[in-house]
């Protein structure tokens, strides 16, 4: 049996003519291992974990969390998960210990157990000088220390993080990654969503990627990176937008992908870079268009993306 | 039940730490009593300034070792026992007098006439007005002044009539001295003087309904209006923590306490009994307060207890119910104070306990702030168990309609 086991799920917001956020999800977690929901906004990822915590209620299909139905047995579900939502849901007239004392207690603690847990989780996150100071006066890495603290306090088997890292600066978040890798290390099984395809990469021993409710590939990453071969990928940035050159360059021989044109960039999957680079700058300058970047990039999760969808993971 | 408790005492905390909103729970309500009640009078009853009057007595007597009529009137208008009444000052010509009305010095000028003790004392009809003349801006306190003063010379004409019936049947028993006879006058008149002024037999009493089975009391009337504003702002005080549903629907934590092993009729329970224990220690301070500041006598305690806790559920289920509407706080807060204002407008909270008769009394039965006026209203009075058993249950009747909506409501959302 998986950690955690994911068939068909499907979710429609204001049925029938709202959107379908989740679209016959299917995908397993195994005990201890980190699992990313990689994708853009609007992917499902949060639509997804929200399934997983109990929070929504599938349309159809089912989920199993540590053997229990997230349907027929959400309290038993709820008390091997612990959630990180993506927004900060902390009480800012508190202080980050009354915080932790509260959603503690939500998890049944109390007395000195929790007392000793709450100062073990203020030391894990870096606040036990800062405990007593009200959240509202806390910095947004502060917040999503205390936010990712929360989930913790009851030792949780699971830990679902929803894009903990967005909005924060670049030394909270190497924090963040870090505090993952150790709880992940110290047997926690992780459920991690990211349209950030770094973060995907450096933590995950798998990794599932979403677009538009659906997805479009489950796998390690080296599985993943394997679906775009020997392929690399051509960054171009041009002085204008050349809707022709897109579909000029679609054409091409040895072109497997183009994205759409954003602002003058495209990204171009080819077999064979150094025979092509001449054309494009040829056909920038039939077009009337300057050629005013380009780059090559190794096979990675971006790639993939672009190739199963034809649009960068930053569209 | 611990996980309710801890969410209510988070919610309660979270109450207690905004100030602006402590202000409106607790010192808007005292403040408004305090002016309101100041404006009525803080006594114990309805007081006003005392007025200001001008007397001129022209009145000489009647003639040796005869009591000058105008002043018994003078010196009964001068009555200590009038002193919070009427504020006097004599003045040695009826112009002067009346030009202190004209001026607005004074409300009113008793101008007695050289004539006053001679009329009395004669045995032919005289004529001896007594004038009052007064500020026609003014009603009350002119109508004080003529008042007293109608009083008196009542008095005064009992006396000449006593006196003329004694001479009258001293003369049927044959005696004709003419000294001894106005003697036996004088001794009649100014014994039904003294009598109708030490030992009255006729009097006017002037009673509030008294409520069945209880003493009469008077309630002061800044007490009376505290009543009022205190149900008024419980109804606020309710809203502030019932729009903390809506709050943390808004700001996430919400959805995270439902990814918790904590049941939502757990978290729905925690939250109603934060709104409860709100404002019951809301309108418990108000009532100490008062008893403090306005020295208000609310009454037996166990009643005052039951009918404050009746108070604090009606007040918890009304925050409850305008909340369950509202889609977000900004909604709620202008639907509850919308509807609370009509409540406090129809209930009567701006006037408390005063108004207790009439078409309103019957009106502001349709709220249950009504009924618990009127429950209030009788333990001011003096009323017991018996008179506020009928308000506590038509009320608490309100308040389980209004916790079973708002139930169905927030369940139906969150579930």
């Amino acid at each position: 049996m998986e950690a955690i086991e994911v068939e068909g799920l499907q979710k429609q917001f204001d049925p029938p003519k709202g959107p379908v956020a989740v679209n016959d999800v299917s995908f397993e977690i195994h005990e201890g291992e980190v699992f990313s929901l990689l994708g853009p906004n609007g992917a499902g990822k949060t639509t997804t974990i929200s399934i997983l915590s109990c929070l929504l209620k599938p349309d159809r299909g089912e989920a199993r969390v540590g053997g229990f139905s997230v349907t027929r047995q959400p309290e038993k579900v709820k008390g091997l998960i612990g959630v990180v939502p993506q927004d900060i849901a902390l009480y800012e007239d508190m202080s980050g210990r009354e915080n932790l004392l509260f959603w503690g207690r939500m998890y049944g603690m109390r007395g000195a157990s929790l007392d000793k847990r709450v100062d073990e989780v203020l030391e894990l996150i870096g606040l036990l000088d800062r405990q007593k100071d009200r959240v509202g006066k806390y910095s947004g890495g502060m917040k999503r220390r205390v936010n990712i603290g929360a989930a913790l306090l009851h030792n949780p088997r699971f830990l679902y993080l929803d894009e903990p890292t967005v909005g924060i600066d670049p030394q909270s978040r190497r924090s963040i990654l870090d505090k993952v890798k150790d709880l992940n290390a110290a047997g926690v099984t992780v459920l991690y969503t990211t349209h950030y395809m770094e973060e995907a990469q450096e933590l995950s021993d798998r990794i599932g990627i979403m677009d538009q409710g659906n997805m479009i590939a489950v796998g390690t990453q080296g599985e993943l990176v394997r679906l775009v071969g020997e392929r690399t990928r051509i960054d171009v940035a041009l002085d204008r937008d050349a809707d022709i050159l897109a579909g000029q360059w679609r054409r091409l021989s040895g072109v497997t992908s183009v994205s759409e044109p954003d602002d003058g960039h495209m990204s171009l999957l080819t077999d064979d870079a150094n025979t092509l680079m001449p054309t494009l700058f040829e056909n920038a300058r039939t077009a009337g268009a300057r050629i005013t970047e380009i780059s090559l990039a190794e096979p990675n999760l971006e790639m993939v993306f672009l190739h199963l969808t034809g649009r960068a993971l930053r569209d | 039940m611990m996980k309710a408790l801890s969410i209510a005492w988070k919610d309660t905390v979270h109450v207690y730490r905004d100030i602006a909103g402590l202000a409106m729970m607790f010192i808007a309500p005292l403040v408004l009593a305090t002016v309101l009640g100041a404006a009525f009078g803080s006594g114990d009853n309805f007081s006003i300034a005392a007025v200001r009057t001008v007397i001129v007595d022209q009145d000489k007597g009647a003639g040796a070792g005869t009591p000058a009529a105008g002043a018994m009137l003078s010196a009964a208008l001068e009555s200590p026992d009038l002193g919070d009444l009427l504020a006097i000052t004599r003045l040695d010509s009826p112009e002067k007098a009346r030009t202190a009305v004209d001026d607005g010095d004074a409300a009113a000028a008793v101008i007695i006439p050289a004539g006053l003790s001679s009329a009395l004392a004669s045995s032919v009809a005289q004529e001896a007005n007594v004038e009052i003349y007064k500020d026609p801006a003014l009603v009350v306190g002119p109508s004080i002044v003529a008042a007293v003063t109608e009083s008196v010379v009542q008095t005064l004409n009992g006396s000449r009539a006593a006196a003329a019936a004694a001479a009258r049947l001293a003369v049927s028993r044959g005696v004709t001295d003419t000294a001894r006879l106005a003697g036996i006058a004088s001794k009649a008149g100014t014994a039904f003087a003294l009598q109708a002024q030490t030992d009255a037999q006729v009097t006017v009493e002037a009673r509030n309904p008294v409520v069945e089975g209880s003493i009469e009391k008077r309630p002061n009337v800044a007490s009376q209006v505290l009543i009022g504003m205190m149900l008024f702002f419980m109804l606020f005080g309710a809203a502030t923590p019932a729009h903390s549903v809506l709050e943390e629907h808004r700001n996430g934590t919400l959805s995270r306490l439902f990814t918790t092993p904590t049941p939502r009729s757990i978290i729905l329970s925690g939250k109603f009994l934060a709104v409860f224990v709100v404002v019951l220690v809301q309108a418990a301070i108000l009532l100490l307060a008062g008893l403090l500041l306005f020295k208000a006598d609310w009454g037996e305690p166990g009643p005052v207890v039951v009918l404050t806790v009746c108070s604090a559920i009606v007040a918890a289920s009304l925050g409850l119910v305008t909340v369950s509407f509202a889609k977000t706080v900004g909604q709620a807060g202008a639907v509850s104070s919308a509807i609370f204002v009509f409540l406090g407008l129809l209930s009567g909270n701006f006037t408390g306990t005063i108004v207790t008769s009439g078409p309103f009394a019957t009106i502001r039965r349709i709220s249950p702030v009504g009924w618990l006026l009127e429950g209030w209203s009788k333990l001011l009075y003096g009323g017991s168990w018996g008179s506020i058993a009928l308000p506590v249950l038509v009320a608490l009747a309100f308040a389980v309609v209004f916790f079973g909506i708002s139930v169905f409501f927030f369940r139906r959302r969150y579930a």
